[in-house]
């Protein structure tokens, strides 16, 4: 009888702090890649002013499913919505959706050679690659852009995602730009028919596969190769230099493209022009209802991204995101100036 | 000579069987031994005391627990249970006691389809039914999606332990002018109570473990939150998010959530052993 009153007392105990328990709190949902610096962001803005914004990452086209049914307060993506899919949110939710750049990441070329290490890529080889027309690490086209290198007689094992992803995305978009074939017989998307290789899930099971397979060949996210100390190739940008990809690199590449970036913010800067842009980075974005019902939860995003806009991007390095390009910060804090709470501007 | 040949091949046959199937025994063994063995040895460096009352930390500070997922468990499972376990025990009785007609026949055959059914498909049609016309992810959706893979075991062991009851005790109820409902409530429930709980411990241990139906119905919280209209966190989607991801920090807290939620279910199934404990000794 003791323990059933206790299990009783539990219950009423749970349930009067969760009247008491009144905060602000917005819900979100969306992109895996940009959650580890979201989850930094939103605890320290809890700390500073007590809003609670709740992340959880379901992958971008579960952030984009979710905005448009209007279950959450705020999407993520890596992709941008289409125009098809913003309109279709447009028609159920009564708004148009903002997207709003927060960070920018890179997705490198992991291999695992034995001996090799300072890999040279360039666009037409990879994509020939992952085409399956290169089979061997000693073929001539790799040979010619690494003379200095020992490339032994082995076969290229190609590792790719086997889920939907935001890095397919700018990795196949990055193909499709510079391959002519990869265009007509792949093309771009979260998720593709590869032509030929082995599929890993998540980041974490390509660099599983590169790190764990001789002569493997894959792409991820720049944290997981650091993290799991797996060698990247350096790639050949449209300039004709060969660049590693660091923060400096990444954010060289949105300065390249921000120059002609259209107004709504939807943009791809793979293979963008500038001497020092390394080709296969992107965006992330945070989707936003530009008109918002509720009042409270409106100034509070609206704060929160100017924050995240200015000082957030202080944690991206250490994080291994590379920070926005100034000019492209300030073309934020003017589409973030437009969102409204029941069409009142918000101050 | 001749049947001294097939003794000895008899029981050379034996022999090897028995082997066999102590082999088999063996390999059924060997997993959860490496089960226990991972958790506990890959979990038990983050277990300590601030696991279960502090909050997680941001990604690259070390330390940091996960109250808000010990209790949101907790809440879930307690929702999943308000619903499943009167649904359960009730559709039970009634599929034991009242009836023996097409439509028993027809609502056992769907509660065994309903035990097979993925977790993942409750989960969409929680989504469906409770987060969109809600608009919101909320600890309520999850519990409901927890709460529907509860009914079948707690269904099927009610009308299994209710059947045990002799018949004599029935009978010997009705003999004495009890009515129907009386006799059931009274004392057919009341023995076969024990057996119940059973079911009922063993349903709310496999919605603790279930990750795939809260993943859009619950969402997941990294904050403290008991309120049932929110998103709300859980020991397995942290386990989940933890385990994936590229910070050796977060892959460890991982394994100590795998190793609280063992602990949390075990210590679940000895406050139910506590509570069906015998206040007389039988022998």
């Amino acid at each position: 009888m003791k323990i059933r009153t206790i299990i009783a007392a539990i219950f009423l105990a749970l349930s009067v702090s969760s009247i008491a328990n009144a905060q602000l709190q917005l819900n979100g949902a969306g992109a895996t890649f940009p959650a580890v610096i979201y989850s930094k962001w939103f605890d320290e803005y809890k700390n500073m002013t007590g809003v609670q914004f709740n992340y959880q990452a379901i992958g971008s086209g579960g952030g984009i499913k979710q905005i448009t049914e209007g279950t959450v307060d705020f999407g993520a993506t890596d992709g941008p919505m289409n125009d098809k899919q913003l309109n279709e949110a447009k028609s159920k939710q009564k708004t148009d959706i903002l997207h709003i750049p927060t960070v920018m990441g890179a997705v490198v070329v992991a291999y695992n050679v034995p001996g090799v290490s300072g890999l040279n890529l360039d666009g037409t080889t990879l994509a020939d690659i992952f085409l399956g027309k290169i089979l061997k690490w000693n073929d001539a086209a790799i040979k010619k852009l690494n003379p200095k290198l020992n490339l032994p007689n082995a076969t290229i094992v190609v590792a790719h995602r086997s889920d939907g992803s935001g890095t397919s995305f700018i990795f196949t978009d990055y193909l499709s730009k510079v391959s002519k074939e990869w265009e007509t017989k792949v093309g771009k998307g979260t998720s593709v028919n590869w032509p030929v290789g082995l599929g890993g899930k998540g980041n974490d099971g390509v660099a599983g596969l590169v790190k764990q397979t001789e002569g493997a060949i894959g792409y991820v996210e720049l944290a997981y190769a650091v993290q799991n100390k797996i060698a990247y190739a350096n790639m050949k940008n449209k300039a004709g230099k060969f660049v590693e990809a660091t923060f400096e690199s990444v954010s060289a590449a949105a300065e390249g493209a921000a120059k002609n970036m259209p107004a709504d913010l939807r943009v791809s800067i793979t293979d963008p022009d500038g001497k020092n842009s390394y080709p296969i980075s992107g965006f992330t974005w945070l989707l936003i209802y530009q008109n918002m019902k509720d009042e409270a939860k409106a100034r509070a995003l609206v704060k929160f991204l100017k924050w995240a806009m200015g000082k957030g991007q202080s944690f991206a390095t250490e994080l291994y995101y590379a920070p926005l390009p100034k000019a492209v910060a300030k073309m934020c804090e003017k589409n973030i100036a437009t969102i409204t709470a029941n069409g009142k501007k918000i101050k | 000579m001749n049947s001294k040949y097939f003794y000895y091949k008899r029981k050379l046959t034996s022999s090897i069987m028995m082997l066999l199937t102590f082999v088999a025994a063996l390999a059924a063994i060997i997993p959860l031994v490496f089960i226990f063995y991972y958790t506990i040895s890959k979990g038990v460096t983050y277990l300590n005391l601030d696991f279960f009352i502090a909050m997680p930390k941001p990604v690259g500070e070390p330390g940091g627990g996960m109250a808000n997922a010990i209790v949101g468990t907790l809440i879930l499972i307690g929702i999943g249970g308000a619903i499943g376990i009167p649904v359960g025990v009730m559709t039970g009785t009634y599929l034991s006691e009242f009836g023996n007609n097409k439509f028993v026949f027809l609502v056992r055959f769907l509660t065994d389809v309903l035990s097979g059914i993925p977790s993942i498909v409750v989960g969409v049609v929680a989504y469906t039914m409770v987060v969109l016309p809600m608009k919101h992810f909320s600890a309520l959706a999850g519990g409901i999606a927890l709460g529907i893979l509860m009914i079948p075991t707690i269904t099927r062991t009610t009308e299994e332990m209710i059947k045990l009851v002799p018949h004599s005790l029935r009978e010997a109820g009705l003999a004495l002018g009890i009515p129907k409902w009386k006799t059931t409530l009274a004392i057919i429930l009341r023995t076969a109570w024990k057996g119940i709980a059973t079911g009922v411990l063993l349903g709310l241990s496999r919605a603790a473990g279930e990750t795939a139906p809260l993943l859009f119905t619950a969402l997941g919280n990294r904050f403290w939150s008991t309120n049932i209209g929110q998103p709300i966190a859980s020991l397995t989607v942290y386990i989940y998010d933890y385990a994936k991801s590229p910070f050796e920090d977060w892959n460890q807290q991982a394994w100590t959530a795998a190793l609280v939620l063992i602990l949390l279910i075990s210590v679940l199934s000895l406050v139910f052993r506590i509570i069906t404990r015998s206040k007389y000794k039988t022998n």
